[in-house]
């Protein structure tokens, strides 16, 4: 049975009483409302510890209500789904939600690591840079392990995330960080004015401060104005309000970052929807009017459960009718606390005391402590007595020198506010200081972006409202946008006024960072041991490096270092903000590329049919190409691999080589450009005819190759290496655009216009008869090694027909528009049954281009040039083209470089492998003596033994002789022979047969 | 011999199954291939743009675009698809790289698309919903408006978008060429974004 | 960031390609090794305003010449290169 909710007040609140919501917390079952979130639900049922801390496991409560809590967080959900750190303050009930505590053993109220306390002087500062510094090699074993154990907050989930997330954008002229008072009047006139607006609240009801504060605006309560305000928003079709969405950063050009969480106040999400989206939002303009946040006071105890900040203590009476005491004792140093003071007497508390820093109290407060029978206490709270179960008494130093005590069961804390100034210093924007509100706001902002309201450092409702109103008018007119804005909303300032107080001196820890356990005496430590850049005092102590940021923390510890160090707050300056404002999970960031879509994919025209053939899929790039096809009784890959390469050889084969770049290159200089992007000559090529080329790299060394055949006078169809298609489009294109635009020449990628099959093997013939129309000539003569043209097909379509082979057999490569691409393979399959046409995949058109010395991607490097490959011949020494100058350097053209050579093993038996380096015999392998190393090796079905491509020291010149393989990696050592790269048909009388 | 058919299959003929697809109820979000189009790239050669834009008039009856737009003649849409560059996209054979060839000679190089191409046809009260989980440009009726037209990615993927007539019932028409080889991959992508708002997939022959 | 296309309009930054500096020009045909050297490996290391060479691959395929901040990430202009929208040449 879920547990009464004895701390909820029987009226009020924004809650629905009507939707009683059932929860488990630490395995124990609660109740709670529709509008609740976790803290607000334990609040009501009287739970006040609800986690242990980081280092010193000491019992913690709630601190705040909002998106800045240290302490209250908990691991929400279970199994897959657990997340752990999900802040109590922000987390929205729902019927079944199930939280654990954090970082205790056996349980949270009998927590044996507790124990760290006693050992809390090794605990302090820096502890484990001074403490398990030696032997090193503990570090690892003993050190490391151990303090995971102790120290830490939530486990994260084990198994794979099971919910889906996306990335989405959004585009506005204003986009409104925050719908308090001025996010709501900012959204008004903007929204009237006539601009695009996006308001993002963090909340899953917007308002802000006006759920939880009362006030009077326009002559309404708060309560209703707002009702009216989101009514008129909401009728607006360009205003648009996301709750449940923080807005996180803000990045160049007008784009900030978005985190909203759609599914996260569900069990699970709906079917075929996501749990959190991405938003990236382009906005013209952006006003930030996220508000201030209440900042603690530090003294020994303020950890204690029980102790809140003072606003937090408001907002739960108000907004969510619990009550986190019964006798509430209030610690401020001004005006504002003492609203807390009101909210607990209007609900009926207790108040125990007023604890005042200020010299003065109005008299207004005078009369009503008087009137309501409580103490105002000048002075500051030195101490509290209390543990898990809460506050039962606190001490006060009295102004004076006096003491004094008072018993409550809460605390609330106010130290003031200060405006969160995050978004508007992520471009290193620092805030400056202001003296009237102790508090740091913005100095400028990024472009298009300005803080309005408590986030500005103007606290009183009528100033929020205003200048967010003006700021909200200000940025559509800025976006063009030049609609009647009306008139503002107004309501009156309340009176601020604070005597800054930081930290009170007692005895008994007192924290500063509660989320990392940073003392104030940690901080003192820090500067006595030179740590007084506030980046440094930031890193050694971890001062607000937790998942909070320091929120409530930073300013804080900068002005005890600013006592300690004498200096005043504003020269000891602040750290640099960087976003995210409150964390992001990365499930988020990759939305949807995670596991199959991880990235897009590309299909072959033929992908479909070879996948009906049992084709294995091999990644190369971001396309699937066939690698091999097995058939039944082959136990490998090796065995299929094989029964390919053989059949090409001794009959024909057919393989998918879509995947090459095309490009067509077109125009009266086509001719004259592929002869300064290559470096060999195409304006001389006759049409109807197909060359090899090779492109260099203005560095001399290869870039790419490929064949380019001209099929008119003004019209190149040129192809590139799988791998680098993407690139040599770009690449053409700068050479066409930036360094040659004189030129008259169109570059079109046709990629994906083709279906490309490449049939080789000496039937090929036989089978090209059965398909291309019987009008073709294609003997040797009709059709020579290095035609190309279009022929027609049997059927009605055309093709374009090529004569080149990559595997050294009778070949020819045919195109066909690819939605013919499937027909094609199926055709190629029919006609050539007869000839025992045999699909093959990637790893035998590997195994063939090895066997005839091909050069492929493991030696076009990026290190080699067109002598290491064999081709420095092919470079003309007539024209200038890219990569000329620098390929003649003096490494570049030395003796001793690493050229391609054919290796084989000594032992024939022996399998190969790349990446074996290649060691003088007789020498001891090391780098003084490594000649270069294997880059290609397959089983030649052919020669019957592993063969291997490498990149030798004057390899070419070695041919023959009996060299060391030494392969560190796999344990291998043994001899090869260096020999020529061309193992098969070296004279080529195959391929022009 | 025997003769062959030449059967044709569009890029995502297999991954498409017309019907219903994510959320139950009406549907946000309606997707229809189209199939079997004419596709040609008509890009101006240097200094010729006076002359292919005197071309296309006297073959369209319109001026080609040269800003990002996408305009309807009779009998087929001209897409601009980059500076000096727009397609021409027909059925039947209208106008294919044979009949346009002469049009152009001299003026404009010519590049078949025709199969290097998936068209696909998005609507529904949800289509802008979707298309900013793919697309980053602004899709507002008053920033991209009926035929306007963008050269631009989705999911990593170079496309073609460009805003069609509005159907009968008003709603907004978004038009997207996908590259063949990528199509079924982002066709997934397209069912993922849609998933929650209730898709109907469909295919036509009919521009 | 975001950049606008002459083309195209404005862009989110995916859609582009980064190359470098576009400042040093490519040497003509006789210019001798050292002036080679100097355009492919010698660049300045701008803290400032800075003309770069762009590729808008994700979209109309025009390289750009974009004038940057590299300290602030502000684009002041963004211009075609020479040979980008070429058919108007001479118009």
């Amino acid at each position: 049975m879920a547990t009464n909710q004895t701390n909820r007040l029987s009226s009020g609140g924004v809650i629905d009483r009507s939707t009683p919501l059932n929860f488990r917390f630490d395995g124990k079952s609660f109740s709670g409302f529709q509008g609740d979130t976790l803290a607000s639900a334990l609040v009501a049922n009287g739970v006040k510890l609800v986690g242990r801390s980081f280092k010193y496991h000491r019992p913690r409560g709630i601190l705040t209500a909002g998106s800045e809590e240290p302490n209250a967080l908990v691991e929400l959900r279970t199994g897959a789904r657990r997340e752990a750190n999900t802040k109590a303050t922000t987390a929205e009930l729902y019927d079944g939600l199930e939280a654990a505590s954090q970082n205790r053993w056996p349980s949270l109220r009998h927590d044996f690591m507790s124990v760290n306390q006693l050992f809390a002087p090794i605990f302090v500062a820096g502890f484990y840079y001074k403490t398990f510094m030696w032997p090193a090699k503990f570090w690892e074993m003993i050190y490391e392990p151990a303090i995971r154990r102790a120290a830490g907050l939530g486990r994260a989930a084990v198994a794979p995330d099971p919910d889906h997330y996306d990335k989405a954008w959004a585009h506005c002229d204003v986009v409104i960080a925050g719908s308090g008072p001025a996010g709501l009047a900012a959204a008004l006139a903007a929204g009237r004015s006539g601009a695009r607006v996006i308001l993002c609240e963090e909340d899953f009801v917007p308002g802000g401060c006006l759920l939880s504060d009362d006030g009077t605006i326009d002559g309404l309560p708060a309560a209703e104005w707002l009702a009216r305000t989101l009514a008129e928003l909401s009728s607006m079709p360009d205003v648009r309000i996301m709750t449940r969405t923080t807005l996180f950063g803000v990045y160049d050009g007008g784009t900030y970052g978005a985190i909203e969480r759609v599914n996260d106040h569900l069990p699970t999400p709906p079917e075929h929807q996501v749990r959190q989206r991405l938003w990236r939002i382009v906005a013209k303009r952006c006003v930030v009017a996220a508000g201030a946040i209440e900042r603690p006071i530090v003294f020994a105890g303020n950890d204690t459960p029980g102790v809140m900040m003072a606003s937090a203590m408001r907002t739960y009476v108000s907004r969510y009718a619990a009550t986190p005491a019964k006798r509430i004792a209030l610690f401020t140093n001004n005006e504002d606390g003492w609203r807390t003071v009101e909210t607990a007497l209007a609900a009926g508390l207790q108040i125990a005391a007023v604890i005042d820093a200020r010299p003065d109290v109005s008299p207004a407060h005078r009369s009503l402590a008087s009137k309501n029978g409580f103490a105002v206490l000048h002075g500051s709270v030195s101490g509290v007595d209390g543990g898990k179960d809460g506050v039962r008494k606190i001490s006060v130093s009295l102004t004076g020198g006096a003491r004094a005590e008072v018993e409550a069961d809460g605390l609330a804390v106010s130290g003031g506010w200060n405006p969160a100034v995050g978004l508007t210093s992520y471009h290193r924007g620092r805030p400056k200081w202001r003296d009237e509100i102790s508090a740091f706001v913005p100095d400028g902002a990024p472009p298009g972006m300005v803080a309005a309201g408590a986030a500005n450092g103007d606290f009183g409702l009528g100033a929020c409202l205003s200048q967010g109103f003006a700021a909200g008018a200000a940025a559509a007119r800025d976006a063009g946008r030049n609609g009647n804005a009306g008139t503002a909303p107004v309501a009156d300032d309340e009176t601020f006024s604070l005597t800054p107080l930081w930290h009170v001196a007692g005895k008994g820890k007192a924290f500063v960072d509660q989320q990392h356990d940073v003392t104030a005496s940690d901080i003192e430590l820090a500067q006595r041991e030179g740590f007084e850049s506030v980046e440094h005092l930031k890193r050694y102590t971890t001062l607000g490096m937790a998942t909070d940021q320091g929120k409530t923390s930073n300013v804080g510890g900068l002005a005890i270092m600013a006592a300690v160090t004498g200096k005043s707050i504003p020269e000891t300056g602040t750290t640099i903000y960087r976003p995210p404002y409150v964390p992001v999970a990365i499930g988020a960031f990759a939305g949807h590329h995670r596991d199959e879509t991880f990235h897009a994919t590309r299909l072959t025209p033929s992908h479909h049919w070879a996948a009906e053939q049992g084709a294995i899929f091999v990644d190369t790039g971001l396309w699937k190409r066939a690698q091999w096809f097995p058939r039944a009784g082959e136990k490998d890959w090796l065995e299929s691999v094989t029964r390919e390469v053989k059949a090409v050889r001794g009959g024909v084969g057919f393989c998918d080589v879509s995947t090459l770049g095309k490009i067509d290159v077109h125009g009266p200089d086509a001719g004259a450009f592929l002869d300064r992007v290559y470096i060999n000559t195409f304006s001389n090529l006759a049409v109807g005819k197909a060359r090899y080329g090779l492109m260099l790299r203005e560095d001399g060394l290869v870039y790419d190759d490929g064949t380019t055949s001209r099929l008119a006078e003004d019209h190149y169809f040129l192809t590139t290496t799988t791998a680098k298609a993407g690139l040599v489009m770009q690449h053409l294109e700068f050479c066409r655009q930036v360094l040659f635009p004189e030129l008259d020449v169109q570059l079109t990628s046709v990629s994906d216009q083709w279906a490309q099959f490449s049939i080789a093997g000496p039937k090929t013939r036989d089978l090209l008869k059965e398909i291309v129309d019987p009008v073709e000539d294609l003997s040797n003569e009709g059709f020579p090694f290095m035609g190309a043209r279009e022929v027609a097909l049997r059927g009605g379509i055309t093709a374009r027909l090529f004569r080149i082979s990559f595997s050294g057999e009778m070949a020819f490569e045919i195109s066909v528009p690819a939605r013919y691409g499937e027909a094609m393979a199926r055709n190629l399959m029919q006609a050539g049954k007869q000839f025992g046409v045999t699909p093959y995949g990637t790893e035998a058109l590997g195994v063939m281009r090895i066997e005839k010395g091909h050069v492929a991607g493991p030696e076009l490097s990026g290190t080699t040039t067109a002598t290491d490959l064999g081709l420095g011949k092919m470079m003309s020494t007539k024209k200038d083209f890219i990569g000329r100058v620098m390929a003649g350097r003096e490494a570049l053209v030395a003796p001793d470089r690493q050229v391609v050579v054919g290796i084989k093993p000594v032992d024939k038996a022996r399998r190969l492998r790349s990446g074996a380096h290649i060691i003088p015999k007789g020498q001891t392998p090391g780098p003084d003596n490594d000649q270069g190393y294997v880059t290609s090796v397959c089983f030649s079905p052919t020669l019957d033994q592993w063969i291997g491509l490498g990149l030798v020291e004057r390899g070419r010149e070695r041919i023959g002789e009996i060299v060391h393989a030494h392969d560190p990696l796999r344990g291998e050592d043994y001899d090869v022979e260096l020999c020529n790269p061309v193992f098969y048909d070296p004279d080529g009388g195959r391929q022009r047969g | 011999m025997a003769e062959f058919s030449w059967d044709v299959r569009s890029p995502i003929d297999r991954a498409l199954v017309a019907g219903a697809y994510g959320a139950r109820g009406d549907a946000g979000v309606s997707l229809t291939e189209i199939r079997n189009f004419d596709l040609v790239q008509v890009m101006a050669r240097r200094g010729k743009a006076a002359d292919v834009a005197k071309a296309a008039k006297a073959r369209f009856g319109i001026a080609a675009p040269e800003t990002p737009k996408a305009v309807g003649t009779a009998d087929a849409t001209l897409i601009w698809s980059g500076p000096d560059q727009f397609l021409v996209l027909s059925k039947d054979g209208r106008h294919t790289m044979d009949t346009l060839a002469p049009v152009f000679a001299g003026s404009a190089s010519l590049s078949d698309q025709s199969h290097a191409r998936a068209l696909i046809s998005i609507s529904g009260d949800k289509a802008r919903a979707m298309l900013a989980k793919l697309s980053s440009i602004d899709l507002h009726p008053d920033v991209f408006a009926v035929g306007a037209a963008a050269a631009t990615s989705m999911d990593h993927t170079s496309v073609t978008l460009w805003r069609g007539p509005d159907r009968a019932d008003g709603q907004a028409v978004f038009n997207l060429l996908a590259f063949a080889t990528f199509a079924e991959s982002l066709w997934h992508t397209v069912l993922d974004s849609a998933a929650e708002y209730g898709v109907t997939i469909g295919y036509s022959e009919d521009l | 960031m975001r950049i606008t296309c002459p083309f195209c309009g404005e862009r989110e930054l995916g859609e582009f390609t980064y190359l470098g500096d576009a400042k040093p020009q490519r040497p003509v045909a006789d210019a001798g090794e050292e002036a080679v050297y100097d355009y492919v490996y010698l660049r300045d290391n701008v803290a400032g305003v800075m003309a770069e060479n762009w590729y808008h691959g994700g979209g109309c395929r025009a390289w750009l010449k974009v004038t940057r901040n590299t300290l602030t990430h502000e684009i002041s202009s963004v211009e075609p290169a020479a040979g980008a929208g070429a058919a108007k040449v001479g118009a």
